[in-house]
């Protein structure tokens, strides 16, 4: 088990955002986690990769505690979160190797351009950020994310705005880091198309409960995946 | 070494800019017709070279605040809101070597306004009283003055987390550091004024710099406004420290 | 039309005897920014006290071109003394501190106000002759003042053209 949540809760100003969260996931996984805007999805991804502090509850990764551990959970996790900014006045080589500093990896130029070359913008690394689309900067965090081989990556809504094209090429990224690098992959997401190209086990969390969780394939065989978010989320808007 | 990489991007992106070595054209412009001035206005030319000395490290001194001020109102607030502090945030580095790494670059600030002014405190200074002792008290006093002043503005922006906040409250602890300078030597000299003088950083530091320049007294006779200042400084590393300890997305 | 003729010479006349002013020293050369001191001298030679009498100092330039009357703003503190009583047939001596501002040739004097008579009294002039002195060696300054905007304004230019250099 790589990620385990126990009784998570959190509040903001009186509102609860999680109540009591419990779930599991595997090594290896693609793990899609579901959930209406306000559900909880993103304080979950902030609170499992250690810039936001809980109320209570624990979350192991990898057997590390998050609240006991930050900086161990942190070397073996990295995350591409949903509100992704960039040093736009830096080339992407220099992000690159700002953030491989951080983490202590002395990142050659060779690795530089095999990262980029993973996310498909082999080229591109000498081109300041500013100039980059949605797209490639979407890649371009991912490659942020691949810089210290994590063994667990988050990824908070990540084809967000993209075209089709751009969704299928971080679609194919993704399986070919699960599969090729064992990298287990936790996905937030709404959107029904990734979670049915790219997950084999999800769960669905609306008013900061999980209300709904379990291997995709099993939990289809009674419908699709609309009609199980639809019906486990009630109103279910999107 | 994370915090001298933070400290490295930090003065790429703010000080080795057109924007930011324009403050730097500019200081040197004011301080070259402030010379001038020395040089060939009747009035200003019968100033001691104490007072000419005097006048150009408070000036400095002043714009040091500033430009830390409005350095540190950025530093967190505006990663925030240009996104960019999450994945600072998801590295394996700590919160207070973030904050080290950007005091680290408002510190490269101060020096490089230090250095700016250097050559114009010799030629203005040279061969009249108390010029080394007065840079070195510029150089100690300056440096304290900025690590307060960018500490406590940086420790705002992130608890207020809004850039145009930020700087409003840091333009606003300005204008009251830089009270002595509007009030007359009539209202310093009333209870209020006195209060003033003694809990303000920057008074206790154009007093002392008075006082050693111009009146030739002894570290002994600076010795408790220095270790107010130094106070703080402390101050306002701790209230850093605290601030973004709280810190969160 | 007689007696009031009278009336006015005599006033004219126990003012100026009863009360004479002077101004040391007669003759100063100095450089600006110098300080110095006047001494004014009050004399009552009467047989009564004089009380409340105000003395002041004046200061005219006289230098070839620029003849004009000076505000002493900058000058001097205090330029005006008020007296409370001078004994019969003593002295005052009121001392009037000056910065010399400017350079020139100028003239000062002190007078002196007695409101029971018509008349001021006035002291002789005393000469001053103000030298203009640099305080800065221009040869220092200015190297300074055009030579460091110029070379940050260089580097400045270097980052400019680094900067648009970088691929957008």
């Amino acid at each position: 088990m790589i990620i385990s949540v126990e009784n998570l809760a959190k509040k903001y100003d009186g509102y609860t955002a999680l109540d009591g969260l419990n779930f599991t996931v595997e090594h290896g996984d693609i793990f899609g986690f579901l959930g209406p805007n306000g559900a909880g999805k993103t304080t979950t991804i902030r609170i499992m990769t250690a810039i936001l502090k809980a109320d209570s509850g624990n979350v192991l990764i990898d057997g590390h505690s998050i609240f006991g551990e930050p900086l161990a959970v942190k070397k073996i996790i990295n995350a591409v979160p949903e509100s992704n900014g960039y040093y736009e006045w830096m080339a992407a080589c220099e992000y690159l190797e700002f953030f491989s500093h951080l983490y202590k990896e002395k990142i050659s130029k060779q690795e530089v351009d095999k990262l980029l070359e993973i996310v498909g913008l082999h080229g591109k690394e000498s081109h300041l950020i500013r100039s980059y689309s949605r797209g490639m900067r979407q890649r371009l965090g991912i490659a942020r994310a691949l810089i210290n081989r994590p063994k667990l990556l988050f990824l908070d809504e990540p084809t967000n705005g993209l075209d089709p094209k751009g969704r299928r090429d971080i679609h194919d990224l993704l399986i070919d880091l699960n599969r090729d690098h064992d990298t287990t992959i936790f996905l937030s997401t709404h959107l029904f198309d990734d979670v049915e190209r790219l997950c084999n086990r999800i769960a669905i969390i609306n008013y900061g409960k999980i209300v709904r969780a379990g291997e995709l394939d099993r939990m289809k065989g009674k419908g699709t995946i609309e009609d199980i978010f639809f019906l486990s989320t009630k109103e279910g808007t999107l | 070494m994370k915090i001298a990489y933070i400290m490295q991007k930090e003065i790429r992106e703010s000080i080795l800019t057109p924007k930011g070595f324009l403050w730097y054209a500019i200081t040197s412009m004011i301080l070259s017709v402030l010379s001038y001035l020395f040089l060939t206005n009747s009035e200003l030319s019968l100033l001691d070279q104490g007072q000419m000395l005097y006048m150009i490290m408070n000036f400095i001194t002043a714009l040091g605040i500033l430009i830390g001020l409005v350095f540190g109102a950025d530093a967190f607030a505006g990663e925030i809101e240009r996104g960019t502090l999450e994945a600072l945030l998801l590295s394996p580095i700590t919160k207070t070597e973030i904050a080290t790494g950007k005091l680290g670059a408002a510190l490269t600030n101060w020096g490089i306004l230090f250095a700016i002014s250097l050559p114009y405190l010799f030629v203005v200074g040279k061969g009249g009283q108390n010029l080394f002792v007065g840079i070195a008290y510029l150089a100690l006093l300056g440096t304290f003055l900025a690590i307060t002043f960018s500490a406590f503005s940086m420790g705002l922006s992130s608890r207020i987390k809004s850039v145009k906040n930020s700087l409003i409250i840091s333009f606003f602890i300005f204008l009251l550091a830089g009270s002595p300078i509007f009030l007359s030597a009539a209202q310093r000299g009333t209870w209020f004024g006195r209060i003033i003088d003694f809990i303000n950083p920057f008074a206790g530091a154009i007093n002392t710099f008075d006082s050693v320049v111009i009146d030739s007294q002894g570290f002994g006779y600076q010795a408790g406004r220095v270790a107010i200042i130094c106070g703080y400084t402390l101050l306002s590393l701790w209230f850093l420290k605290r601030s973004v300890s709280r810190l969160e997305m | 039309m007689i007696f009031l003729a009278i009336t006015a010479n005599y006033a004219t006349a126990s003012a100026a005897d009863r009360i004479t002013a002077s101004i040391d020293p007669p003759i100063i050369q100095a450089n600006m920014g110098d300080k110095i001191t006047y001494v004014g001298t009050i004399t009552n030679n009467s047989d009564r006290a004089v009380t409340n009498i105000i003395a002041y100092i004046s200061l005219a330039n006289v230098t070839q071109g620029r003849e004009s009357p000076m505000d002493l703003e900058d000058w001097s503190a205090n330029k005006a003394i008020k007296v409370d009583t001078i004994p019969p047939h003593g002295t005052y001596k009121g001392q009037w501190p000056m910065r010399l501002i400017d350079s020139g040739s100028y003239v000062a004097y002190i007078t002196v106000v007695d409101k029971n008579d018509n008349t001021p009294i006035s002291s002789t002039m005393s000469r001053l002759e103000i030298k203009r002195v640099l305080r800065l060696n221009p040869n220092n300054v200015l190297p300074v003042a055009v030579g460091e905007p110029m070379i940050i304004g260089v580097i400045l230019t270097f980052i400019v053209i680094r900067r648009r250099k970088r691929i957008i």
